[in-house]
């Protein structure tokens, strides 16, 4: 019954899926075939191109599967970004931290500095022994607790974030989804390096930014100026407005008495400064903080050169105060925990404070008089609607139009797009109200995308050398952590570039003396199955069959590796060593111990190992295996054919995308 | 301008000739550019090293004789009189005492090589270590959006041709000082620099050669470029034993990270390569619990410091004229200890800077008697220096930068006289 069923409404979800894409296509201003004809360019060269800027890299048999479909509607479907997942979501099955809430990750994972603060509140550390006790003591008494209370460390959760990433972007059918997911992150950075915003991260990439990838521009600025990340991140969760600008004091009296004690001249040093020190703090809570006003317009909307003035940064900055974030069970946020307990949640809105999920819109820190930002007025007592209503203008605003489009023709056209084609984007921006899919349809149906000039025009990132390295052999991955440890080795630390910027995406940025000789020896590690956890089948690529010589091999894994390339002048550069006799030797060698069966002995993972050095359960973290036959080609490490396709991936060709 | 390149011409260079049968292209390349060999000059060099977790100023380098620091530490105050169970304070100048466990820094200050500078901090007041370390380390501490670090900014200024090596960090990330337009080099290990294959010398000869060639003949510049350098620079480092390397001077670095990344830029240097700009870390400075006195967490990581560091002014001793280190940290820490035997987060600490032309034998600054209405907000050392007067002065005396508006943007302040001749 439940299979009729299922088959029963199978054609029907069918149905829908390409009724949405279709009309999505005509209704869109360039639902024409891309130009890729006019520009010289074959079906193939094309598919070659698209696929090398809106997926991670081709594995091998995409580029056919792609023409199949044909180009318009293969990038269609991608912008559509609901193409099934099984395999992947059966890979992230075990990843149970990912899909927690805020407020369960606080539970779970609290930071070290909560952990010792619930250690002490419970009586299982004193402070006096902390002083007493030797360090390794005072470790093992605060693991008890952890055990005892079932928290876990922060670096599980921070692993499992690394970990997903890497393999949502090597097996997910919706690869375009997976890159702007990237792309978006990266422009509305925040980092794993600020203690105070790490744990809010998983959510922040899962709930504000992937859902938002292809719709309006605004929802995701609304979305991430909400986000407890970027509130901590930017630290707008302090600014609140200057007392006289408040509508109502937290507690003039409790303010007033420390004033009072504070101005006392009290004989007791210790207490006094104890005074003097509370009333700052709390001063300390009642200032403005443009960092997220500044960086709002100057980073994520309007871009530096959008016109605004600093007095635009600290009137946008009067507007947010009182965006916070709601109190978390753990604790995070007490003051206002018991804030709202005075008041009572149900009592919240008639005060004007809004509580949506995690965020607080803290009416009591707002400030409630007159602003003006870019010449518009925001009346006094604007309260909630006042910072909606800015964010939503800042979003499509004529300079983050252009400021938007110039950074996504960066991201997949060249690193020096045409001003016409930032301007075509643009207009289609301002005209769609930020549609984020019209204008990346827009930018892929000009011209300008297939022109000669930009193929191969981009130099991957290391995380998108090392995905694309994966894809292209069609690689098993067993420990995503293994891969993270290579991609941060070729510069790009994931989730941890410290500054709002977010990572420059420029080919300079990437090439440097000190990491292209990593790209290269990532490149021969993987290839000869010396990165733990990472299981290439080179024999398999090629059907199981020999290359008849060294040439041949490279000839055969570099188009398999690289199709639509012309590699006729790496084949000649290299042909002296390919003929080296001895290099002959070795693949015969290697190609002899081709096809041997994998047994499942050896498919047992090795585990990997947590900070605090007990061992990772792989197989409840996604060492999911493929049941599709495959077979070991590679036992020795060293061998020939390993070498060939580690030059090939560590070749200047394949840095370029 | 004076070509920088002029060294080049220099022993260094020769060395390395004759050792691996060729020049490095870039290092001949410059060396070619010198017209007039009279005017041979040897570059600055520069070394930063951020302490991260913000060391405690008042227990490395402590005002002894005051009463209320006396009163408000009662667990972590040491003296300057010689007792039975601890070792005292180093007097420095009747007024400062530095940690026991730095005795190497005596001497040096005593030669009037080492300065420092006493309640340097931020005109920024957060005690987020994230936010203060950003601001310090992207130079304008009042904007978090600034995209370049200020050792960036100034590797940008030094106006010169570069090598690959002009600027390189002992990590295993881009530290925020040197994110930027600059290319610059952030390494671990030295010892990375090769093409790796696993027990097969000849196999990976082999490849490195395919790499070199395919690298040569490739369209795009950037990465022909970069791989010319990449291969020049591994096969210079080829040339020495890196793993072997034997210090001048009997100079001993502890086993530690800050030891071992100072030794690698110890050896940068003398090889020639270009080294103007380094930078290293050192953890452990956020002495919540447990501090200590003379012995202990904060006496380890003073030991480390100070060992480090005068191990490397040994080795380097035939480079004092052309170098200074400088630390830094984010914040300095509270004047009271708290309940665990620790300190927590606060405003101003001190650094120490290092070198031959530092106007050094002075504890710099303005530190106050540390009664409470002279603490900021009640409760800490008061920052009465702006780290970018310091850093711009180091900058433009040493490096000779004379740009301060791009090096520290809005910044308009002057240099404090640390270094010589200010």
């Amino acid at each position: 019954m439940k299979t009729t069923l299922k088959y029963f409404f199978l054609p029907l979800s069918l149905f829908f899926t390409v009724t949405i894409s279709a009309s999505f296509i005509s209704d869109s201003p360039s639902g024409k075939p891309f130009p890729y004809k006019s520009a010289g360019l074959s079906d193939r060269q094309a598919a070659a191109h698209l696929l090398s800027r809106f997926t991670y890299g081709a594995r091998p048999g995409d580029i056919d599967a792609a023409l199949k479909i044909g180009l318009e509607k293969w990038f269609s479907q991608q912008l559509m970004g609901d193409l099934a997942d099984d395999s992947l979501n059966l890979m992230l099955k075990g990843y149970n931290a990912i899909n927690l809430t805020n407020n369960e990750v606080s539970k779970l994972y609290p930071n070290p500095g909560q952990i010792l603060r619930l250690a002490i509140k419970d009586g299982i550390i004193s402070q006096d022994s902390i002083v007493q006790t030797g360090k390794k003591d005072y470790r093992e008494q605060l693991k008890g607790y952890m055990l005892q209370k079932g928290f876990r460390p922060q670096a599980e959760l921070q692993r499992q974030l690394i970990n997903q990433k890497i393999l949502r972007a090597a097996y997910s059918n919706n690869q375009t989804r997976e890159l702007l997911t990237d792309f978006w992150f990266n422009h509305f950075n925040v980092s794993l390096t600020k203690g105070q915003s790490a744990e809010f991260i998983p959510a922040y990439e899962r709930d504000v930014i992937r859902p938002n990838v292809f719709g309006s521009f605004e929802n995701l600025v609304l979305a991430t100026a909400k986000s407890p990340a970027m509130l901590t991140y930017l630290d707008n969760v302090t600014s609140s407005g200057t007392p006289e600008s408040l509508s109502q004091q937290v507690n003039p009296q409790v303010q007033k008495r420390m004033a009072a004690r504070a101005s006392m001249n009290i004989a007791d040093t210790a207490m006094r400064a104890k005074a003097v020190a509370k009333l700052q703090q709390n001063k300390k809570t009642q200032g403005l903080n443009e960092n997220y006003a500044r960086e709002v317009m100057e980073l994520h909307t309007l871009g530096v050169d959008g016109g605004y003035s600093q007095s635009d940064v600290t009137q946008a900055a009067r507007i947010l105060t009182g965006w916070t974030v709601y109190p978390m069970e753990n604790g995070y946020a007490s003051a206002a925990k018991n804030l709202i307990e005075r008041i009572g949640e149900q009592n919240l809105e008639k005060r004007g404070f809004v509580h949506e999920g995690d965020f607080l819109f803290a009416a009591n820190r707002h400030d409630t008089g007159e602003k003006t930002v870019l010449g518009r007025k925001f009346p006094a007592n604007g309260g909630y609607e006042e910072g909606v209503e800015l964010l939503k203008m800042l979003a499509n605003h004529t300079s983050s139009a252009k400021f938007i489009s110039r950074k996504i023709a960066i991201r997949f056209v060249n690193d020096n797009p045409s001003q016409k084609l930032v301007d075509n984007m643009s207009a289609v921006f301002i005209k769609s109200k930020g549609n984020i899919a019209e204008v990346l349809l827009t930018m892929v149906s000009s011209p300008e995308f297939w022109n000669k000039e930009a193929l191969r025009e981009k130099t991957k990132s290391p995380f998108e050398l090392a995905i694309s390295a994966v894809r292209s052999l069609d690689a098993d991955i067993y420990q995503p952590y293994q891969l993270f440890t290579w991609i941060n080795k070729m510069g790009q630390k994931i989730y941890s570039y410290q500054a709002p910027t977010g990572f420059p995406d420029k080919g300079q940025y990437w090439i440097n003396t000190g990491s292209l000789l990593n790209r290269m020896n990532f490149g021969l590690a993987l290839a000869s199955q010396r990165i733990p956890g990472i299981r290439v089948n080179l024999a398999a690529m090629n059907k199981n069959r020999e290359p008849e010589s060294s040439e041949a091999a490279l000839v055969t894994y570099g188009r398999l590796i690289m199709p639509e390339r012309d590699l006729s002048q790496t084949v000649d550069r290299l042909r002296p060593m390919l003929n080296d006799p001895e290099l002959q030797k070795k693949i015969e060698v290697a190609a002899s111990k081709n096809a041997v069966p994998e047994t499942s002995a050896t498919m047992v993972d090795p585990g990997v190992v947590m900070m605090d050095g007990t061992k990772e359960k792989q197989s409840a973290q996604g060492s999911v295996k493929r049941n599709d036959g495959k077979v070991l080609a590679m036992s020795g490490s060293n061998t020939m054919l390993a070498q060939v396709v580690g030059i090939i991936l560590g070749s200047p060709e394949f840095q370029r995308k | 301008m004076i070509s920088r390149k002029a060294f080049l011409k220099s022993g260094g260079l020769a060395l390395f000739g004759i050792s691996m049968g060729g020049i490095p292209t870039f290092l001949a390349e410059a060396a070619n550019l010198v017209q007039a060999p009279g005017l041979f000059k040897r570059k600055k060099i520069l070394v930063s090293i951020f302490q991260r977790g913000a060391m405690d100023g008042l227990m490395a380098v402590a005002p002894f004789g005051d009463k209320y620091l006396q009163a408000a530490r009662p667990g972590l105050m040491m003296s300057a009189a010689r007792t039975a169970d601890t070792n005292p304070l180093i007097d420095l100048d009747g007024r400062f005492g530095l940690h026991p466990s730095m005795s190497s820094f005596e001497s040096l200050f005593r030669e009037k090589r080492l300065a420092i500078v006493h309640g340097i901090g931020s005109p920024n007041n957060t005690r987020s270590h994230f936010d203060a370390q950003d601001y310090m380390e992207s130079g304008t501490p009042f904007s978090k959006g600034t995209s370049s670090g200020w050792l960036n900014r100034a590797v940008g200024l030094l106006g010169h041709e570069a090598t690959p090596f002009q600027a390189v960090s002992l990590t295993s990330s881009m530290p925020r000082s040197f994110y930027g337009d600059m290319p610059s080099v952030a390494i671990n290990n030295l010892q990375d620099f090769a093409i790796q294959m696993k027990g097969n010398p000849k196999g990976s000869s082999q490849v490195s050669k395919s790499f070199e060639d395919l690298y040569d003949q490739t369209s795009s510049g950037l990465l022909k470029e970069t791989g010319k350098e990449s291969f020049d620079a591994m096969k210079m480092l080829k040339s020495v034993d890196t793993k072997n390397y034997k210090p001048s001077s009997d100079a001993v670095y502890p086993n530690t990270a800050l030891g071992n990344s100072l030794k690698q830029i110890a050896q940068l240097i003398k090889m020639d390569v270009g080294l103007e700009v380094a930078f290293a870390e050192s953890g452990g400075w956020d002495t919540h619990f447990n501090q200590g006195k003379d012995t202990g967490v904060f006496a380890r990581n003073v030991t480390d410091l100070s060992k480090s560091i005068s191990a490397f002014w040994t080795d380097m001793t035939a480079y004092h004229d052309d170098l200074t280190v400088m630390t830094m940290t984010e914040f300095g820490r509270t004047v009271k200890q708290n309940g665990t035997g620790g300190t927590d987060h606060g405003r101003a600490s001190c650094n120490f800077i290092l070198g031959n032309g530092v106007n050094g034998g002075i504890v710099h600054g303005n530190v106050q008697a540390l009664a409470i209405e002279n603490l900021e907000d009640g409760r800490d050392l008061a920052v009465t220096t702006d780290f970018r007067s310091v850093f711009s002065e180091v900058a433009n005396r040493h490096l000779l930068i004379n740009n301060n508006k791009v090096l520290f943007p809005g910044f308009e302040g002057k240099g404090i006289g640390v270094m010589r001749g200010g």
